[in-house]
């Protein structure tokens, strides 16, 4: 039996380790670092593949981590996200070719499969700050003013809610006495104690931080905006989405075991439906009105975990019922289109801002003649956004409606709807901008290769999960009811 | 199984491609091949249409049905299910003949990114084939939301002055009602003994009443919302009059001919199909709202002097009829309303389509749609004033016309349903009076000296003679329609 798992992780941490040493041997130039990380973060994405889609059940480093389908999609997810970016920094970071740049990515991506499939608090802790100290220098990369605020604010912000995850693991260990999740929630139910509800929401205050959860997503529109587009691309569809797999592992272990609070109006399933509501409207709004497309696409990015977080109201609603099982899978389901649909979107900004040097709203006018490939790209990306048939986000949202639509949380499906009509005012907005109004120039700009063909593929994956989405639904299926037992 | 159905959808959506790229090539080949792919859509749409006919489905059974599984895990599932009845099977022809005769009309009034515009119309067609022929609900949804898609660009691309505005209000609002439409669905599936998405699964739990009639107030509201921003129902009509303005008049013709179908559709295939006992109740307000429309539709017809803000407003009128007749059958049981519904939706399609298209030629040749403008078309441009009085009969419901039987039939449903609803009998002549005002102003008038316009040729009085002549043919062989509509309107009034 080989462990893919073991051969991942040696990859990803040689590749972090000894990338930065071409610049050491002055052999960093023409991207060679970038082309070893591509090929290692391809390794590395079909080893995951092979172990999620054939499970093997051998347990990996003790307790530590429980290799699971549920972990081995989230770990796809992001290193998918991640190759894409290692990919489009070929030429968006042509100009500072710097081993260092790809090393840090390398570590990123490392953090976030071991997150991914961590089953204790600890090594969990440990890989969120893997993942995320790489970040905050990748943030600040373009040595530019913007990019260091952004930097600078990013990692306060990062700091403090790893501070709080801390104090919650404390409060957590202080009352069970250990670090194994499924031995805290056990503990959590069989003692019952205010601390615990301190502690369960102050996992939901640190994970919020990342997975930009309204009211912690204030640093979230001047980080992607301030950091080198394809970092941007990074923070938005690969590590906040292993904010998620974090919360999904603790958040929801505590709520199928334990009601946080005695009070009936204090519940998990409503703190969850107000922080979604909240999520989704105050970020469609926000998006409305923003001049610049990072400023746009981070808002649209806020509004989207709004939706995600759905499926974890129906799951703490009523865990072990039917209703649940479509919510969570909906979440996950949302958590990969969203990857793709939002990596699609950031990246073609991306390439417009490499391009045109302008990252305003006015650059667009026009685009679809001067940048079809990245218009059209840009246009799949913000139709499945909205949410309209038949692209891959329709179905997410279908069934994270549905999981919700006939209960209690009524309101909150009636709420996702409105809100998905809504943002189509913002996407539809652009995509007029782009085709039907005139631009300064109708010229062709180059759009480089590697760039079309990250699109190529990622429009792919949206049209094509949209037509036949019954696999990867089968495929979140059967992780969420491995998890779920 | 047939595959009849999917090729209907299928064929346009594959060769939207195509013919972008082979107009992108040579503009008249891609004509060539548009004008060829329409007519035999319109064949197979024909073929569809005459097997209904001949043998039509028994109420609550369809004709050339297809169903595969598309997903399905745990609780869920779907199907991809399509099949055709007396309902559709119209709607089905009328909208594969208008884009014949759209593409036809087009070669001359659009001018500019044909290859784009080509392609687009056939993306619609095969949207607008898979809203009608769509059995399962959320297969409905998608098909109902994929036509917005070509319809945003052509207002937006090739619309008039206001084209950008006029396109994303149409987008939002349509986009608006159709998500409140498909969160109906969900909450009535979710609340289901077995839940099921497939329209004939659901009528059969109908039947035996295992839906209670709690459950179908919710998705009743929502589908009504979603469906009255497509018919449009008055008040929820404001985005109808911007893009039919700004719209190009061929796609007016569809915007008017097809798009509208789909709310008349939505309503007595849905909201009355599987919700009969909600919509049974509340079948006053619904004919009520119809009348209100009619009445409201007629009378700011009345006051526009742009003309094709008129018949913007005209189909507004005639769409309340679609309503009105639909639930008059539910209160009074009178098969006629239905059957009288289904024929208004197809003579309305060609009617109207007629007169946008007009509206059209006469921009492009008077060079203004102003009715105080346009003086003395009777002696200026003969050909096109007499097609413009024939298609103002049509669309006013005079006799040969079948319009006029359509309207009668919906009017006698409604006198049956309620001694009040006569008041109905007044909407066709205040019709009649802002039909007649405006050939009085155009057509009767004196012509200006000085003004040199070009009439149509005949080769498009003969494209305009397709619009009109089934309409006399039809007051005549009226059963092509109303045989296989009456097993609907059966059924449809049946059902608990």
């Amino acid at each position: 039996m080989i462990d893919y798992l073991t051969i991942t992780v040696v990859l990803l941490a040689g590749a972090g380790l000894f990338l930065p040493l071409l610049q050491v041997f002055r052999m960093g130039k023409r991207n060679l670092a970038g082309y070893i990380l591509a090929l290692v973060l391809a390794t590395a994405l079909a080893l995951i593949g092979l172990f999620t889609f054939y499970p093997s059940s051998v347990p990996w480093a003790g307790s530590l981590i429980i290799p699971d389908q549920l972990g081995g999609v989230f770990a796809l997810v992001t290193v998918g996200v991640t190759l894409a970016v290692a990919v489009a920094s070929f030429d968006f970071q042509k100009s500072t070719s710097n081993p260092v740049y790809y090393g840090l990515l390398a570590f990123t991506a490392l953090g976030m499969v071991l997150l991914a499939y961590s089953q204790d608090l600890l090594m969990l802790f440990v890989s969120w700050e893997l993942m995320s100290l790489p970040t905050y220098v990748l943030a600040g990369f373009d040595k530019k003013l913007r990019s260091n605020e952004a930097s600078v604010k990013y990692a306060i912000i990062g700091a403090m809610s790893s501070a709080v995850i801390l104090y919650a693991i404390s409060l957590a260990y202080g009352l069970t006495g250990s670090t194994q999740i499924s031995a805290v929630v056990a503990g959590f139910a069989s003692h019952p104690s205010a601390l615990a509800g301190v502690a369960t929401l102050l996992f939901v205050a640190g994970f919020g931080f990342k997975m930009s959860i309204v009211p912690f997503h204030m640093w979230i529109p001047d980080a992607y905006e301030g950091a080198p587009t394809t970092i941007s691309t990074l923070l938005a569809a690969a590590t906040k989405k292993a904010g998620f797999i974090a919360a999904i592992r603790v958040l929801l272990a505590i709520t199928t075991l334990y009601a946080v609070t005695k009070s009936p109006l204090f519940t998990m399933a409503n703190v969850f439906a107000v922080l979604a509501l909240l999520t989704m409207t105050v970020g469609n709004i926000s998006a409305l009105t923003q001049k610049s497309m990072t400023r746009l696409l981070a808002y649209s990015s806020i509004a989207q975990a709004g939706y995600i977080l759905i499926g974890f109201v129906a799951f703490s609603n009523a865990p072990g019922t039917s209703a649940a099982t479509l919510g969570l899978t909906g979440s996950v389901f949302h958590v990969i289109n969203h990857a793709v649909m939002k990596g699609a979107a950031f990246l073609a900004a991306a390439l417009v801002l490499l391009q045109l040097k302008r990252a305003d709203l006015g650059a667009y006018d026009g685009l679809g003649k001067r940048m079809p490939i990245t218009a059209f790209t840009l246009a799949v990306a913000f139709l499945g956004l909205a949410g309209v048939p038949p692209l891959s986000g329709f179905w997410s949202k279908l069934i994270l409606v549905l999981s919700v639509a006939n209960g209690p949380f009524g309101w909150l499906a009636l709420a996702a709807i409105l809100n998905s009509a809504f943002s189509l005012g913002y996407y539809a907005w652009i995509i007029k901008r782009m085709y039907i109004d005139e631009g300064e120039s109708t010229a062709r700009v180059k759009e480089p290769l590697w760039f079309v063909l990250i699109f190529a593929i990622m429009v792919g994956l949206i049209v094509g999960i949209g037509l036949f989405p019954q696999q990867v639904i089968n495929l979140v299926s059967n992780a969420v009811t491995g998890y779920t037992g | 199984m047939s595959y009849v159905l999917s090729l209907l959808i299928a064929l346009p959506l594959v060769a939207a491609p195509f013919v972008y790229l082979a107009t992108r090539g040579d503009k008249r080949l891609g004509v060539y091949l548009s004008l060829g792919l329409s007519v035999v859509v319109m064949l197979i749409a024909g073929y569809v249409f005459w097997q209904v006919y001949s043998s039509p489905p028994p109420g609550g059974q369809y004709l050339l049905q297809e169903k595969y599984s598309w997903i399905s895990f745990s609780s869920f599932g779907l199907n991809y299910f399509l099949g055709t009845d007396g309902l559709s099977s119209p709607l089905i022809f009328v909208s594969a003949l208008l884009t014949v005769l759209v593409i036809i009309g087009s070669r001359k009034l659009i001018d500019h990114h044909e290859a784009e515009y080509y392609s687009l119309i056939f993306l619609f067609e095969g949207a607008i084939m898979g809203v009608f022929t769509s059995l399962n609900l959320i297969l409905f949804y998608i098909f109902w939301e994929i036509v917005l898609i070509p319809m945003f660009f052509f207002i937006g691309v090739w619309g008039g002055p206001r084209r950008k505005y006029a396109a994303m209000k149409f987008i939002i609002f349509t986009f608006a009602g159709s998500t409140i439409m498909l969160l109906g669905f969900l909450y009535f599936y979710m609340g289901m003994p077995s839940p099921s998405f497939d329209i004939p699964t659901i009528q059969a739990l109908l039947q035996t009443h295992q839906i209670p009639v709690g459950l179908e107030y919710l998705p009743l509201l929502a589908s009504f919302i979603g469906f009255a921003v497509k018919l449009p129902l008055v008040p929820f009509h404001t985005w109808l009059p911007d893009a039919h303005v700004e719209a190009p008049s061929p796609i007016s013709v569809l915007l008017a001919g097809v798009l509208l179908k789909m709310g008349g559709y939505g309503f007595i295939r849905i909201s009355i199909g599987l919700f009969p006992g909600a919509s049974a109740q509340y079948a006053w307000i619904f004919l009520a709202l119809g009348l209100f429309s009619m009445f409201y539709g007629a009378v700011a017809a009345l006051l526009q002097k742009d003309l094709k803000k008129m018949i913007a407003f005209t189909s507004i009128n005639h769409m309340g009829f679609v309503l009105f007749g639909a639930y008059a059958t539910l209160i009074s049981g009178s098969v006629l309303g239905i059957e009288g519904a289904i024929f208004q939706m197809f003579t309305h399609a060609l009617a109207v389509g007629s007169l946008f298209m007009l509206s059209g030629y006469i921009q492009h040749q008077a060079g203004t749609r102003e009715i105080p403008l346009l003086k003395g078309l009777g002696t200026t441009m003969p050909r096109t004033a007499v097609i413009l009085v024939l298609g103002a009969a049509a669309a006013m419901g005079l006799p040969p016309f079948s319009s006029f039987l359509a309207e009668f039939m919906v009017i006698v449903a409604g006198i049956s349903a309620s001694a009040y609803a006569a008041i109905s009998v007044l909407v066709p002549v205040i019709t009649a009076g802002y039909f007649l005002w405006m050939i009085k102003r155009t057509v009767l008038s004196q012509a200006e000296a000085g003004h040199e316009v070009h009439d149509m040729g005949w080769s498009d009085v003969a494209a305009f003679a397709v619009y009109l002549v089934p309409l006399i043919v039809l007051i005549v062989t009226s059963y092509l329609i109303l045989t296989p509509a009456l097993p609907v309107a059966q059924f449809l009034r049946g059902l608990p």
